[in-house]
């Protein structure tokens, strides 16, 4: 398909009369869309419309398909939207390869919808109860095509501004509408963007954060690969209100889908005049360029992302001077995250009353979530600010599933918190959060459930923490690396009384030392889960056990023995000989023999061995 | 600079508006613990021990080096809550640092041990952890050890920001952190120490020391390093063996840095800091030596005295004091310079005296002494760290004088100063400068250079004409004289571009402090005099143009000097035509006034005529005995083959020196002289301050210094001379030269006397008059036979004989070699490291080539201060053309 074809300006009015005549097949292809072989999906569609040409046997209606970012739903994988003009537009789930032929003979052609594989009940009840205004665009038009932006309303915004507003006024309204960054710190963006306006230099430069690197977090991701433009809308109108004489996005290296989005938008934006020299004839001349990562997660703290751009290695430094006073090269720099960016174009045509609206007094706005972990919709959401856990979990989430319990959600990635089910009913935003132990963070969202435990979890976050410290500063190069020390002991049976006191104290003292956010918050998952979850942990200690199972150091093998019929299949297959026993007698495991190998489980066919 | 006052621990003090508070604190003499923050590097604010707490608007936690001074703003540094979480952070380091204090150099200067006691850390929460990364050995000087660094970033920092190399830089991230090189090859740098000297922990090691001794059982004892003319402060750590005894002798260890000491602030280079195991090396002659049927033999003082004298007596009654001649030395003190030449003007009564750096350079005296009159030269060297220009011109400051870079990339880093480099080879200066201009040009132009510059500068307005002529004399005639020196002419003679040309000028005519350091390359050219004339034109041309402005800014010409006292030899008159401060020989008042002082009727014979130096009057049979004071003349004066034959000639050669050198291989009689480490007394440099040397051990086995032995032979020839120490004779200094007025003995000790500043404030008012020069145009012999240009200048790790015989020097530089162009490499097929024999016209030499981006095509550069490589012998000129060939081939270009 030809996406650079046809469109224009001019011949909107025309192609959308056109479009509506038209059967149009969206095919998801956001990274989850194409890891689940949205591709090939779109490409078996494109085949098969141009085998039976469609065209001559609808008469003259040619079938269009539709590349589209991520709509959220990332489990339904791949998600196809069929719409035929004058018939609700329905989705089908899971599509594969294989089922594409007969939906095309079926709905397109017969207009007989496969009942079978429509989306079902859940999938509705996903987005009924979001508010997605962010995400508007995202699974809905192409995002390598400005001109399904622009017809959508893209670049209304910009216009506005250039042409009607003086900084001040961009300003004032962002302070207005309540915006907070998105990224994690909620820092208020009307007011850095006041202090970043405020310094004057020969350069001044607005930064777009979008290294997202907490493990469970992809909003940032399916934003780029889904509304690219509305990221730069939002940059560039930054850029004016600060008066920036340059731009960069700093992307992460792992998303090479965003990073080609991003190129290809840019491309596009200057082709049509939003970006570049001399923006929309309003003498405002702003050039955004793409800076990729190297891997670091340290990369994604403000000041060591500037030195990153710098091309020198990415360890923060301590402030005064703030970013905004002298960032990039020393030079004047405000730096926003991805979603935060997304936000402006919203609040500037809807105006900040609209916004402010949403939300709850000090936590304006919707915020985007990306549900992970134990749970039966896993995707991305966007809920006003406000709506509470429970909403999120069970509602849109659609529960835990396999029939398990809900255990706890993890909030804010390896910087967060984790909330028991006591606190399900707690409104999502930044002040509640943070009270609760928690951290709205990125936004990434993780439902763990019984079988998860939570010594282990914390354990697993403080390895990434570890892993990922700069190196500069002993409280987090070392601090980490020795509450992990602790927390593996912990997991393997060789805690001991004084660790939990050591825990706190230590969490305490990372916490207050350490220079960056990094290891300000590293210790936020080991103290949250040491506030709800300390039986765990004891359990471990003190009884050597993991509650559930997890732990493996931890694991005891014992036979039923009611269950045992002496097969002697777990005899003959341990592999250091700790299980005794013959035709004649039950088998017997040697406990300190064991390896915690897990073969006598697997092979015994009889359930015999717990 | 807006004044704050602050209150730290209940005492108030002030700091200047922006400083951070920790280092307002260590301008108060109050102790903030912390292992990353340095005064001369830039903010870490990693170590995280700083913690202090802090009451602005309200009280809080902050981080001392991070937080700068507010008015009225209380500080406490020591709270039970900081303490608490400082003694958390050092249990975090010392949980993975090893209990290697027993044998670690470190232990007793060592800013963990400090910090530790300090806060009374009882036995941690923490099992040490032992992480057994291998030591770091792959050079000869410096040891990394891994498992001690605490990952402060200092050594870091100093690599990048003082000496510009930034050779080493944190590898990996989190608990795998390290201090490394690029893909862990050898360290390669300029092995300043640098790193050793900033390193909180015995992480990084001076391997020179290795276990000599703990830090609480030397003596330290500051003076100044015995190498080039930068003059810097070096601390000599001794120690007797055996210890507390009173036999023990002291013997120098190490050497280390004082950062509020001298001028350098704590930096070195590799010479400075590594050069000094010659002082005990078992090379030194041991006793005087006396030649006999051919052979030297050992003797007593009394008897090698004994006979100099008799043998000086009988030269003066058969030819007359004027048959011997006297070389001082560049690397003797004041004291033993101005008593050499008191002791061959009256008791020898000879006024055939010189040494290397006039005789190389005769007219840089006399030049330099008219820039300090006219206010051209009137600022110390230390002033570049306050520069918004630095213009290198025919100076390699990297190899040369390495501090002077590091003090230049300090102008630059804290001012944002403007560097310009001007010289014909690609030579290496690392900075951060963001205006950074070369003016790379070709030999023999740098007289159209600078004359291109000024008349760029007129041309284009850069400064107010009306003004200049106002307070200048011959403005008109330098103006008209200057027509050839046009962009378009310019450009084409010396191969730089006309914008280069005009960049340059535009620098050098932006307000703010200018200054220009004046290198060999300009002073022993054919026409340097010419060359350094035009200098002085332009800078007082900008000088001029400044001084309207009512602002300290101007521009200061400094010149450079090879050794620790090529300053002062000249200074103290060991010149055939000045007498000690530069007061004209023939100036009648002086010679009855230090006829007087000296108690004797000075030689008629004053002035050398017909002939250069005293070594053409050695070759001219004028000579029948030659006195040489602390040199090596057969290496090091520039035509090898010449000077050979004058020591022929000469019946006569008497040597005083630490070592056997080529010269010394040549003498009939040989004293052994004390080096620096020995002896006391000033040395100037070439910024023009005298400095005191102390005294730290006693002369080694047999050896005097310098000043005795004079002192002992003009008491044998009839002169007693009642010194009892070089204060003494810097006491009589102060009274007959001039320019040293005022100089005091022990106020030295603590800050560097400055001579040209009391001398320009005198002329302050004098108009300067522009030199107007028209001189025959420079030739650079080449022919068919031999293609190449040899050029000649310092190099880091050598200076003659001390490095010579300082083991850690040679081992970093065992080799000299002969940089060649990689273009004319290949066309001779030769490859880096090959053997290639260089020949003149005079002698031809074997010697390992090295392919270098540095020379132009058809040149080659060989270093001048190896000393077991008598270059000289080649040389016929200032630009001797060879021929280059590998052995194998006897072919030639």
């Amino acid at each position: 398909m030809d996406t650079k074809s046809i469109h224009s300006e001019k011949n909107k009015k025309n192609e959308n009369t056109e479009n509506k005549a038209q059967p149009v097949i969206a095919v998801c292809l956001g990274t989850g869309g194409i890891a689940a072989g949205g591709d090939k999906v779109f490409k078996k569609f494109e085949d098969e419309i141009k085998r039976l040409s469609m065209d001559a046997a609808i008469g003259k209606r040619v079938c269009k398909t539709a590349k589209t970012g991520c709509r959220g739903l990332c489990a339904r994988d791949v998600l196809v939207d069929v719409s035929i003009p004058g018939t609700k537009p329905l989705t089908y789930e899971k599509v594969t390869v294989d089922m594409v032929p007969q939906i095309i003979e079926e709905h397109i052609v017969k207009n007989t919808p496969v009942e079978k594989w429509l989306a079902k009940e859940d999938y509705h009840k996903f987005y009924d109860s979001q508010q997605r205004h962010v995400l508007a665009n995202s699974g809905i038009i192409d995002p390598e095509n400005i001109d399904e932006y622009i017809a959508r309303g893209g670049y209304v915004a910009l216009k506005k501004v250039l042409e009607t507003m003086t900084q001040q006024d961009v300003i004032q309204e962002i302070k207005k509408s309540g915006l907070r960054g998105r990224g994690g710190g909620g820092f208020p963006t009307g007011e850095k963007w006041a202090s970043g306006a405020r310094y004057s230099a020969d350069e001044k430069f607005i930064v777009c954060n979008a290294d997202e690197g907490d493990p469970g977090a992809f909003m940032d991701r399916s934003l780029m690969e889904g509304d690219p433009h509305a990221v730069m809308e939002g940059m560039i109108i930054g850029g004016y209100a600060i008066a920036a004489t340059s731009g960069y996005i700093y992307v992460r290296a792992e998303y090479p889908l965003a990073v080609k989005r991003l190129h290809w938008a840019i491309k596009q934006a200057k082709e049509h005049g939003f970006m570049g020299k001399n923006i929309l004839n309003s003498n405002y001349s702003l050039d955004i360029h793409i800076k990729e990562g190297a891997g670091a997660f340290v990369c994604g703290e403000s000041t060591a992302l500037q030195y990153s751009i710098e091309g020198k290695r990415g360890m923060p430094r301590t402030r005064p001077p703030q970013s905004v006073e002298a960032g990039l090269w020393d030079k004047p720099t405000v730096l926003n995250n991805v979603e935060t960016f997304a936000n402006v174009p919203i609040v500037i045509n809807r105006g900040a009353d609209w916004y402010s609206k949403i939300g709850t007094e000090k936590s304006k706005g919707t915020k985007i979530f990306s549900l992970t972990g134990r749970i039966k919709n896993p995707g991305l959401i966007e809920v006003p600010m406000g709506a509470t856990i429970r909403q999120i979990v069970f509602d849109m989430g659609g529960g835990i599933p396999r029939k398990k319990k809900f255990k706890a959600v993890q909030i804010g990635g390896p910087s967060g918190g984790c909330l028991p089910e006591s606190l399900l009913d707690s409104p999502i935003d930044y002040e509640s959060l943070l009270g609760l132990g928690a951290m709205m963070g990125s936004g990434s969202f993780v439902v763990v459930d019984e079988t998860t435990c939570m010594v282990d979890m914390a354990r697993f976050f403080m390895n990434f923490c570890a892993g990922e410290s700069c190196g500069k500063c002993p409280p987090c190069r070392i601090g980490t690396t020795l509450m992990l020390d602790i927390l593996t002991r912990i997991t393997q049976g060789l805690g001991e009384e004084s660790d939990l006191e050591l825990l706190e104290q230590m969490s305490d003292e990372i916490k207050t030392m350490s220079l960056c956010g990094l290891g300000q918050s590293a210790p936020n998952p080991v103290k949250s889960t040491l506030r709800y979850f300390k039986d765990e942990y004891i359990a471990h200690i003190r009884d050597k056990t993991c509650p559930t199972a997890t732990c493996v150091a931890l694991h005891r093998y014992e036979v039923v023995s009611e269950k045992c019929t002496k097969c002697q299949a777990c005899i003959r297959n341990c592999p250091v000989k700790a299980i005794s026993g013959s035709t004649k007698e039950v088998a017997f495991i040697n406990k300190e023999k064991c390896i915690k190998c897990n073969l006598c489980y697997e092979k015994c066919n009889f359930m015999a061995i717990k | 600079m807006k004044t704050i006052h602050l209150i730290v621990d209940d005492k108030p003090i002030i700091a200047q508006e922006g400083t951070n508070i920790f280092q307002a604190a260590i301008d108060n003499g109050i102790h903030i613990p912390g292992l990353c923050y340095h005064p001369k590097l830039s903010q870490f604010g990693g170590c995280r021990l700083c913690m202090v707490e802090v009451t602005e608007r309200r009280t809080g936690h902050r981080f001392a080096c991070a937080h700068p001074v507010s008015e009225g703003m209380s500080v406490k540094v020591n709270t039970p809550k900081v303490i608490r979480y400082r003694k958390s952070v050092m249990e975090y380091l010392l949980a993975h640092h090893p209990l290697d204090c027993p044998t670690c150099d470190k232990s007793g200067e060592c800013g963990l041990q400090d910090i530790t006691h300090e806060l009374n850390l009882s036995p941690g929460r923490f099992k040490t952890v032992r992480m057994n990364a291998p030591m770091i050995r792959n050079n000869p000087l410096l040891e990394l050890n891994r498992n001690r660094c605490i990952l402060c970033g200092r050594c870091v920092s100093a690599c990048k920001e003082i000496e510009g190399y930034g050779a080493i830089d944190f590898q990996n991230r989190g608990i795998k952190t390290v201090i490394g090189t690029a893909f862990d090859r050898p360290l390669e740098c300029s092995f300043c120490g640098g790193c050793v000297a900033v390193c909180p922990t015995g992480a990084w090691q001076d391997r020179t020391l290795g276990f000599k001794g703990r830090p609480w059982e030397f003596k330290n004892t500051p003076t100044i390093c015995p190498y080039c003319a930068v003059g810097c402060t070096v601390v000599l750590n001794t120690k007797a063996t055996p210890l507390r005894i009173e036999q023990g002798i002291e013997t120098v260890r190490r050497v280390t840095s004082d950062d509020y000491l001298g001028i350098n602030e704590g930096n070195l280079c590799i010479k400075g800091r590594f050069g000094h195991e010659f002082i005990h090396s078992p090379e030194r002659i041991k006793t005087p030596l006396i030649r006999k049927n051919g052979e030297l033999y050992p003797t007593s003082w009394d008897e090698a005295i004994e006979y100099v004298s008799k043998r000086f007596r009988q030269i003066i009654n058969e030819h007359g004091g004027k048959a011997i001649g006297g070389i001082g030395s560049e690397k003797c003190t004041n004291e033993e310079n101005y008593l050499f030449q008191k002791f061959c003007r009256s008791v020898l009564g000879t006024n055939n005296i010189d040494n290397l750096a006039n005789i190389k350079s005769p007219f840089l005296n006399g030049l330099i002494y008219e820039s300090i009159i006219n206010g051209i030269s009137s600022t110390s060297l230390k002033d570049i760290e306050n520069a918004n220009a630095i213009f290198f011109i025919g100076a390699d400051v990297t190899e040369a004088h390495p501090v002077v870079g590091s003090m230049a990339r300090k102008a630059i880093r804290l001012n944002n100063a403007n560097l310009i480099v001007a010289n014909v080879r690609n030579i290496l200066f690392n900075s951060a400068a963001k205006t950074n201009i070369r003016l790379r040009y070709t030999l023999g132009s740098q007289f159209t250079l600078i004359n291109a510059l000024i008349k760029t500068i007129i041309d284009e307005n850069l400064v107010d004409i009306k003004n200049i002529e106002t307070m200048t004399k011959n403005f008109n005639e330098l103006r008209s004289s200057l027509d050839k020196f046009g962009l378009e002419n310019a450009s084409k003679s010396t191969g730089v571009t006309k914008e280069t040309i005009r960049n340059a000028s535009l620098t050098l005519t932006k307000p703010g402090s200018c200054y220009i350091i004046c290198g060999k390359d300009i002073e022993e050219d054919p026409m340097g005099k010419e060359t350094i004339k035009a200098l002085m034109n332009l800078c007082a041309l900008i000088n001029a143009n400044r001084s309207a402005e009512t602002s300290n800014a101007r521009i200061s010409l400094l010149f450079a000097r090879s050794h620790s006292n090529s300053q002062g030899v000249n200074d103290m008159g060991v010149v055939p035509g000045f007498f000690p401060g530069y007061i004209d020989i023939n100036d009648a008042s002086y010679r009855e006034k230090i006829e007087k002082l000296w108690n004797t009727k000075l030689s008629d014979d004053i002035l050398m005529k017909e002939s250069l130096n005293v070594f053409d009057l050695a070759l001219n049979n004028k000579l029948k005995a030659i006195y040489v004071m602390g040199e090596n003349p057969i290496v090091n004066y520039p035509n090898g083959k010449e000077v050979r034959e004058a020591f022929k000639k000469v019946e006569f050669i008497v040597v005083q020196d630490t070592f056997l050198t080529e010269t010394a291989q040549l003498a009939d009689v040989i004293l052994p002289t004390a080096t620096f480490a020995e002896n006391e007394g000033t040395f100037t440099n070439m910024g023009l301050v005298v400095q005191r040397l102390n005294n730290a051990i006693q002369p080694v086995e047999n050896a005097k210094p310098a000043w005795q032995i004079i002192c002992d032979l003009a008491k044998k020839m009839g002169q007693h001379y009642s010194y009892t120490s070089p204060q003494d004779i810097l006491s009589e200094i102060e009274t007959i030269v001039p320019i040293y007025s005022g100089i005091n003995y022990n106020r030295i000790k603590k800050k560097g006397f400055h001579w040209a500043s009391s001398l320009t404030n005198k002329n302050k008012s004098a108009k300067y008059t522009f030199n107007v020069i028209q001189p025959e145009p420079l030739h650079i012999k080449k022919s068919k036979d031999f293609p190449f240009t040899l050029l000649t200048g310092a190099s880091l790790n050598h200076q003659g004989t001390f490095s010579r015989h300082s083991k850690s020097l040679i081992t970093v530089a065992p080799e000299c070699f002969v940089e060649i162009n990689n273009k004319d490499a290949q066309e001779m097929n030769i490859h880096n490291g090959d053997m290639v024999i260089i020949e003149s016209i005079q002698n031809k030499m074997m010697l390992k080539a090295k392919i270098s981006d540095k020379l132009p095509e058809g040149m080659v550069f060989v270093s001048e201060d190896y000393e077991w490589v008598p270059i000289n012998l080649l040389r016929d000129r200032v630009y001797t053309p060879i021929k280059v060939y590998l052995p194998s081939s006897e072919k030639t270009i």
